[in-house]
């Protein structure tokens, strides 16, 4: 199966949608960005504890210099959503985010890892693959 | 029950807020076309505070992400 997600080609980085459904089924949506520089998927402490995922968040957590984002644990979320896929028990970093990032999470490679990934940036699409022998199809 | 507003509406009416929405329509990637704003605020810990809400929700920003990406913070990150 493959899918596509479009995104705006305008802004900085390429802006995704991730859901998390929680213990009770609801689904929670939050803005990532398809980081290619991060090895593994990591979502903000704020979004992982407001999910239930997370019982406390690590006070006192700030920024080395240099770093993007500073990693403190990791969780296994039982069902999130990505680009149209369902991906279960995804093990995730769980990292301190800056609120002027506006952003809750970076899709990392272990995403590009499971699937076979294609950025149209001309047509602003990204075309995702379960299995490496589908045919990427131009809309 | 309140109207919906949409996106860009919540735009300009919550410049530089998190927003937290409930009952979302969103196109078919999943992003966010309009919906109710449950909680706004400049500051990220009032949007974000416990108890959840017991509904499905979206979080949204309005402002300009300052996020610090791009080859050099990978590479000091994650290499050097």
């Amino acid at each position: 199966m493959q899918n596509i997600t479009t995104f705006n080609i305008k802004a900085q980085y390429i802006y995704l949608p991730v859901f998390i459904v929680t213990d009770n089924l609801k689904l929670l949506e939050f803005d990532a960005i398809l980081d290619t520089g991060a090895p593994m998927t990591e979502f903000s402490d704020k979004a992982l504890q407001y999910a239930g995922f997370l019982d406390k968040i690590k006070n006192g957590v700030t920024l080395k210099d240099g770093l993007q984002t500073q990693k403190y644990d990791t969780v296994i979320l039982p069902e999130t959503k990505i680009c149209g896929h369902q991906i279960k028990n995804l093990r995730v970093f769980v990292s301190h985010f800056e609120k002027s990032w506006g952003i809750d999470a970076l899709i990392g490679l272990d995403f590009f890892r499971n699937y076979r990934v294609t950025i149209d940036y001309l047509k602003g699409i990204l075309i995702t693959g379960t299995n490496q022998s589908d045919d990427v199809q131009k809309p | 029950m309140k109207n919906k507003t949409s996106w860009n509406e919540m735009k300009t009416k919550f410049p530089d807020e998190w927003l937290l929405i409930v009952d979302c329509e969103v196109d078919e990637d999943g992003h966010i076309l309009s919906g109710i704003v449950a909680r706004h605020s400049t500051e990220k810990d009032e949007v974000f505070a416990l108890p959840a809400l017991d509904k499905s929700s979206a979080f949204k920003y309005t402002g300009k992400s300052t996020f610090p990406g791009g080859w050099r913070a990978h590479a000091k990150h994650h290499h050097f």
